[in-house]
């Protein structure tokens, strides 16, 4: 919305200052400068110094988190032999004395074959599963990792370490560390952004803020978070009757009284103030720019899917996550919820895929397409996998499947990942990893490498020790998929 | 910006630059110069962690250190030669560790300790704390020991901050909130230190001086309103957050505070308010997540309580050892479980929601005015009710009148009218046919799941529901209602939206409700049947009719939420979902019918209201004048779902009475309080911390580094109660401190530890260690007495001076650890809501009962949890009660607070950031724009208002600001009065104004509330200056 009254504002403001000259307080000063700055496309807020580490892959991050353990064995991991064992006790020398949720502890575990058949992609041969047809016709572009394993096996604690490294809340976030480490690209938006897809029925497990939070460090990294009603960050509209030019004025008397109070006090956090209501105004006429798709062709939303004209759908989120991309904005994060699938498999899940595999193909060829593929890194995947027991009787409809923490499929595209790659391997049964594991701390590793960051040397310091994403365990770099 | 600044105090701080005096000729101190050190380079890999210790290597007993240390020649000791080496192999801390190689000033210290003999002791925080005279040169204690610091740096005091900035300071301090224009007028008429000292004796004795110390208490507690995770349940523990209040308020001493909520239930004869303060352990979350195991859970709560405990009160980051011993402090992992092993024996099974016993039965006494409040808001609002209903009848009769006549020469009614298809699409493959009268026939093939999206322009110009109807046909099988094998349908969901040709975005139409002329037992058919279950997006229910009688057809009406108005390039889409498990069971013949027909009619699938008219004139049984009952009360019922005064009257009245309902259900509550099993559970040390992975058994007991501990019994364990008189006994050497600490952090803004939360070898040393002992020993010398210290803090000089700082003096120490002057810091969010209720005159001061309900944006709650829990904003004088009563939602703290504590754990030192978002906040949200609107109508003119909330004249260069602003909003709103009228509309979200008649009125209104927001988001209007 680059409309007259904001121009004229800014000129308003810019000519009062300059007016004014000598006289001007600091904080005023501060204020001028900023302004004087408005034509420049570089960034705001810079990261730490010597940071990157290195010459980076990817600029930015596109997290498509999909929360509750979608199952590997119905969209991945091909196991055509399992049915061999349909219906047997899954052998103790695969299971191990595998820790069971309470869902599944009391019952016999009998394997349940994958309910679908697969497509092996003639490039890469990669598998997927014929819920993900749309995503079997790019699966080319990705690099499937198999091996992905974690350490938690119930919603909220996995989710909190596939996040921050650690399933206890209270760390930082990997959007909190990238922002934190790299800073923005972008000065009208906030660095990290997160979406969540609006669903009718209530999803099973809530996404707590954490989710996205700083942690320990400042909070102004923590990831903001676009809502799904007509208010896409709180309180961002002004109230009726009080247009954009008086909005203006109003916040340029404000700056200077505040000026005057910092040349009266000294301190140099009503600086920062002064430079926060300036965001905040810049973001009310980003943020609604951003979210109007109303630039965006029919072609774009025939690639997204029908659902894409549905605000708050995953697929219009997806839209979303481009134009975010097409911004500069650092760490993208999509959560689609409702994976957890203990029952009837058959329906729940495709009802996930249906909601999620055309948009999620379609952002990798939007962002191809435009240039923009090479330089954003795309995560797709949830916090564990699911059992290759059934869940309920196997044999029936009502059959689902329980948490499984020892193996599960991610998938990585674009920002300097090798593409048309499967990486890793898990047993007959999907349920041990048998070569190349990948902890999620070895995720983690890799994404900051791919951004430029050593992530032994990306640390702050909270309570008298030296916190990172990757935690005292060692975590490695999965060099092997370097592109 | 910031992080340079970070950088470089952290820097300063290993290097003791600004710590505890140069490091000089004076003989070297173990504790505070040499530990240092040894913590922070070498303990991670040569420490108390026996799991990762390297080359056998300890450096944190004089015992292991003697093995690197050379007494006879220092600077060849193996401890210093590994320090200053440069071959990476050889270095110490290895380069890998990615720590900085020692400083030279480092390496000397060590060389000359080990000259000076090596020296052994322990870390300041473990010993006991001792009172040493305060120097001499100022009479107060607090004084006298910050002077002779600031002495020896060659500074000195700043002089006394201005009479309305300490009157604003000091009663945000004590009380949360701003003085009242009195309390300021009266310390800036007379400055006298009689008159300071008046005032802070009113401030303590104020019933908000509670308030303002349980919002503290409450945040290190975890407290909230509800369990946390994925049910979030609703508790009612706010008794538990009036017993603090007023704990506070009658100076409960602190060791009896401590003990009555860490084991109030076995003092002898324990009362209910010494049960009641037991909640302190209890407010944790509880996770009902239901694939979990309970006992996982338990065991989780009996963790939280030892990091609480660990934090709140130990000031020691005890949490670490969950997993391993410590790696810094001597806490083992052993220690850590003999802590656990005091609260492992509650009596509660682990569950959340209602069945987190044990509990305790509470009667509020502060319910009764919550009641009355309520009840006064209902009586208020009835009589509008009544008045709408009756002023509504005289259009009623007239519309039944104007309906009746067009029933008449139509010759009859039809509410419902068929959708014409533009197009109907399936996303599987089965074909249609459109026939006459908008009936839809599939054939073609048939996939075991479809959806159907029948596209049409609207029949009707508003729409209040849709009918659908499915019909038998002979292709089906056995001619039922499916060409599935069973010929029996389920649908599992329903889809509404609208589409605007040229138009890339659809519009989603929520339905209210659905009801269905039958509907099977979900229970006899997998979870399938409900007609209710098409609303869900569940794919896992939906409506099906195989148990209804034979019938040709069935009938479905779908309200919708609100009526539907479309434009003439819009189009509908209805979307039938059939993805059930079973498959094969979609729908085979159907019609889709409208209807702009509001109330009854959309909520049965009887004929509507005025059909029922329509038969009844067509019989003859009633004359047009005489419509009777039941049909007319019917037809009022639907007149009256659409007349607009009644609904906005009904809804406004609907509210209260809720509001009433939930207040008297607060009568009386069950609290979650600590009662022990009458058996003991056997406690053991968790491997990895992993909660059934036991290993040995542990007996309760306390860390041996904090002093010895006695059992009140001599038979039997310890129990919870010797925990607690530990905790506050003579041999802990920590407790005492780390609660002095605290309450200085309420005062200046950040303790005398900064790391309020870790008293350790890794937290940061006092910046004035003398006071902070001098304090701590002061403390329990005088009884623990809280509102001695508070009083003994704000009487001292170096509280009092004024928050300015010079360039020079900012670059010197700008963190301000030298106290070279006062405190300038941002509120925190809950006292700037309490203060914009303050300076407006809209604050309600009634203290305790059950939880309010702020304004907050619509939605949020509802887009968290998916339309689960609605946030109804409390209405009337509820809406105004202090931040500490509103509802704490854990999976969503209330929006307008920002760097609050998040209520999950113990929290005990929050952020304090300067973010864009709470620029918008303190812009725009509700609260804010309420309050600047009362602020304008008590003041209206903009030096008045800038007087209220400063408490001080604006300067000429201020006052020139607001006038030039407040004479721009005025020529604008002059010009445009409809403007006006929206700010005016906007910034009264509760009806509290009434609305001025004349547009200069209007126009002066509005200005003044724009300069009330400006004047409230001042920076300093913000700040503890």
């Amino acid at each position: 919305m680059n409309d007259e009254h904001e121009d004229r504002g800014l000129a308003v403001t810019r000519r009062h200052f300059l007016a004014r000259g000598t006289g001007l307080s600091i904080g005023a000063m501060g204020l001028a400068q900023l302004l004087a700055r408005e034509g420049h496309a570089a960034g705001d807020a810079v990261g730490l110094p010597g940071l990157p580490h290195f010459a980076p892959r990817a600029k930015r991050v596109i997290f498509l988190t999909q929360s509750g353990g979608p199952s590997q064995l119905e969209l991945f991991d091909a196991k055509p032999d399992l049915v061999k064992w349909a219906g047997q006790e899954l052998p103790e020398s695969v299971r191990q004395g595998q820790r069971l949720t309470m869902m599944t502890a009391n019952q016999k575990q009998l394997v349940m074959p994958a309910k679908v058949t697969f497509t092996r992609c003639p490039r890469s041969g990669a598998t997927v599963g014929q819920w993900l047809p749309h995503l079997a016709r790019v699966a080319d572009k990705c690099c499937f990792i198999k091996s992905m394993h974690t350490d938690q096996i119930n919603h909220a604690p996995a989710m909190t370490q596939f996040l921050t490294g650690n399933q206890i809340p209270g760390r930082p976030t990997m959007g909190a560390w990238v922002s934190y480490g790299l800073g923005s690209e972008n000065r009208d938006l906030p660095d990290f952004l997160v979406m969540v897809s609006k669903m009718q029925r209530p999803s099973d497990q809530p996404l707590y803020d954490h989710y996205w939070g700083a942690g320990f460090l400042p909070s102004r990294y923590q990831g903001v978070k676009l809502r799904n009603a007509r208010d896409t960050v709180l309180d961002l509209g002004d109230p009726a009757g009080l247009p954009r030019e008086l909005r203006r004025g109003m916040l340029d008397g404000l700056a200077e009284l505040n000026g005057l109070r910092h040349a009266a006090t000294g301190d140099p956090e009503i600086e920062t103030r002064i430079r926060q209501y300036e965001m905040a105004y810049r973001m009310q006429a980003s943020v609604p720019d951003l979210v109007d798709l109303a630039d965006e062709t029919e072609e774009t939303f025939a690639l997204y899917g029908p659902d894409s004209r549905r605000p708050g759908s995953y697929a219009a989120n997806c839209i979303l996550a481009r134009r975010l991309a097409e911004r500069g904005v650092r760490f993208i994060q999509l959560f689609h919820p409702d994976w957890d699938h203990h029952s009837r498999l058959a329906s729940w899940c495709t009802a996930r895929c249906r909601d999620t595999d055309q948009p999620t193909a379609a952002l990798l060829i939007d962002l191809d397409r435009r240039g923009l593929l090479d330089d954003t890194l795309v995560i797709w995947g949830g916090e564990f996998g699911r059992g290759v027991a059934g869940q309920g009787n196997w044999q029936t409809a009502e059959a689902g499947r329980d948490h499984h923490p020892r193996c599960f499929t991610m998938w990585l595209a674009g920002g300097g990942v090798k593409p048309g790659m499967t990486y890793g391997a898990t047993d007959d049964f999907s349920y041990n990893v048998t070569e190349n594991r990948v902890h999620v701390r070895d995720l983690h590793a890799t994404v900051l490498h791919l951004l430029g960051i050593d992530h032994e040397r990306l640390t702050h310091r909270f309570a008298g020790l030296d916190f990172r994403l990757t935690g005292v365990e060692p975590a490695r770099v999965v060099a092997e998929i370097l592109a | 910006m910031r992080i340079p600044i970070l950088f470089h105090v952290a820097v300063a701080i290993a290097v003791n630059a600004l710590g505890m005096g140069a490091i000089t000729a004076e003989p070297v101190r173990f504790s505070r110069d040499v530990l240092p050190i040894l913590s922070e380079n070498c303990f991670a890999c040569h420490g108390p962690d026996e799991g990762h210790r390297e080359a056998d290597l300890r450096l944190d007993t004089r015992e292991g250190a003697l093995a690197v240390i050379s007494l006879d020649a220092p600077a060849e000791s193996e401890l210093i030669a590994r320090i200053v080496a440069t071959d990476p192999d050889v270095q110490m801390p290895p380069p890998s560790s990615h720590k900085k190689p020692l400083s030279q000033e480092q390496v000397d210290v060590l060389t000359r300790w080990i000259a000076e003999g090596a020296a052994w002791g322990t870390h300041w925080a473990f010993e006991r704390p001792v009172k040493i005279p305060p120097p001499a040169g100022h009479p107060h204690p607090i004084d006298a020991f910050i002077g002779a610091r600031l002495a020896a740096e060659d500074l000195a005091f700043a002089p006394r901050a201005p009479p309305h900035t300490l009157a604003r300071r000091l009663a945000f301090d004590l009380v949360g909130l701003p003085p009242s224009r009195e309390q300021a007028e009266s310390l800036t008429r007379d400055s006298s230190e009689a008159s300071y000292e008046r005032l802070v004796d009113d401030l303590l004795a104020s019933p908000h001086f509670g308030e303002r110390m349980a919002m503290w208490w409450l945040d290190a507690a975890r407290y909230a309103d509800t369990d946390g995770f994925q049910g979030d349940a609703d508790r009612t523990n706010w008794p538990w957050r009036d017993w603090v209040v007023e704990a506070f308020n009658a100076d409960m001493p602190f060791d009896r505070f401590t003990v009555e909520q860490c084991a109030g239930d076995l003092l002898p004869d324990a009362t209910p308010q010494q049960r009641l303060a037991t909640c302190f352990h209890r407010s944790h979350m509880t996770n009902g997540e239901g694939g979990r195991d309970p006992e996982e859970s338990r065991i989780d709560y009996v963790i939280d309580r030892t990091n609480t405990l660990g934090t709140l009160w130990l000031g020691l980051t005890v949490g670490c050892c969950q997993c391993h011993s410590h790696k810094y402090d001597p806490v083992t992992h052993h220690d850590y479980y003999q802590l656990n092993a005091f609260f492992d024996s509650i009596d509660e099974t682990g569950a959340a929601g209602r069945g987190a016993t044990p509990y305790l039965a509470v009667t509020s006494p502060h319910v009764a005015r919550a009641v009355a409040e309520a009840r006064r808001l209902v009586d208020a609002r009835t009589p509008a009710v009544d008045a709408a209903r009756r002023q509504a009848e005289g259009r009623f009769e007239a519309w039944l009148a104007d309906q009746t006549a067009a029933v008449v020469k139509a010759g009859g009614f039809t509410a419902w009218r068929p959708l014409e298809p533009s197009g109907v699409e399936s996303t599987e493959g089965t074909l249609f046919a459109v026939e006459t009268d908008g009936m839809i026939q599939t054939h073609g093939p048939t996939p075991p799941q479809d959806d159907y999206l029948v596209t049409a322009p609207a029949s009707r110009p508003r729409v209040t529901g849709l009918k659908l109807e499915v019909f038998t046909h002979e292709s089906h099988a056995h001619g039922l209602f499916s060409r599935g094998d069973s010929g029996q349908f389920t649908l599992t969901d329903v889809k509404l939206r609208v589409t605007k040709r040229g138009s890339s975005q659809v519009r989603e139409i929520p339905f209210a409700r659905a009801v269905a002329d039958h509907s099977d037992d979900p229970k006899k058919h997998d979870n399938y049947g409900s007609i209710g279950g098409v609303l869900d997006d569940d794919p896992r229910n939906g409506w099906g009719v195989r148990d209804a009688a034979a019938a040709s057809s069935h009938t479905a009406v779908l309200a919708l939420r609100e009526p539907l108005v479309l434009e003439a390039d819009e189009e509908l889409v209805f979307e039938l979902r059939q993805r059930s498990t079973r498959g094969d069971a979609n729908i085979g013949r159907f019609r889709v019918s409208v209807t702009d027909q509001a109330g009854p009619a959309v909520a049965s699938v009887e004929p509507a209201p005025l059909e029922q008219l329509a038969a009844a004139l067509a019989a003859g049984t009633t004359d047009p004048p005489l419509v009777v009952r039941p049909l007319r009360d019917r037809l009022r019922e639907q007149f009256l779902a659409d007349d607009e005064p009644y609904q906005i009257a009904k809804r406004v009245a609907d509210r209260a009475s809720r509001q009433l309902a939930e207040a008297k259900a607060a009568v009386n509550v069950d609290v979650m309080v600590l009662a022990e099993r009458p058996q003991p559970r056997t406690t053991h040390v968790l491997l990895r911390g992993v909660w059934d992975a036991k290993g040995d058994a542990v007996t309760p007991g306390t860390p041996a580094v904090l002093g010895s501990f006695s059992k009140m019994l001599p038979s039997g364990p310890a129990t919870r109660l010797d925990l607690a008189n530990w905790l506050v006994g003579p041999t802990n050497p920590l407790t005492a401190r780390v609660i002095v600490n605290h309450v200085w952090q309420l005062f200046f803004g950040a303790g005398l530890v900064r790391t309020v939360e870790d008293f350790g070898l890794q937290g940061e040393r006092p910046t004035h260690p003398d006071l902070l002992d001098w304090l701590a020993v002061d403390f329990v010398e005088h009884g623990w007495d809280v509102k001695r210290l508070c009083r003994l803090i704000v009487t001292s000089r170096a509280y009092r001076q004024a928050s300015d700082v010079s360039p020079e003096r900012l670059a010197r120490d700008p963190d301000n650890r030298l106290l070279a002057r006062g405190a300038r810091h941002r509120l925190p969010s809950w006292m700037l809501r309490d203060q914009a209720l303050a300076v407006a005159g809209l604050l309600n001061p009634a203290l305790g009962g059950p939880p309010v309900k702020p304004w907050q944006p619509a939605g949020v709650w509802e887009e968290m949890f998916m339309g689960r829990f609605t946030y109804e904003p409390s209405e009337g004088p509820a809406q105004h009660r202090r931040t500490l009563y509103a509802f704490w939602r854990r999976a969503i703290a209330p929006t307008f607070l920002f760097d609050s504590a998040q209520r999950r754990s113990c929290e005990v030192r929050l952020p304090r950031t300067n973010t864009p978002l709470q620029a918008l906040t303190l812009l725009n949200d509700a609260i804010y724009l309420e309050a600047a609107r009362a602020l304008a109508e008590r003041d209206r003119v903009p030096v008045a208002m800038f007087r209220g909330v400063l408490f001080r004249e604006p300067a000429a260069s201020e006052r020139l600001v607001l006038d030039r602003e407040a004479a721009r909003a005025r020529e604008y709103y002059a010009r445009y009065p409809a403007d006006a009228a929206a700010l005016l509309d906007a910034t009264d979200p509760g009806d509290l104004f009434p609305v001025p008649a004349a547009a200069a009125d209007q126009a002066e209104r509005a200005t003044a509330t724009l300069v009330a927001s400006l004047i409230l988001n001042l920076d300093e209007a913000l700040t503890h200056e």
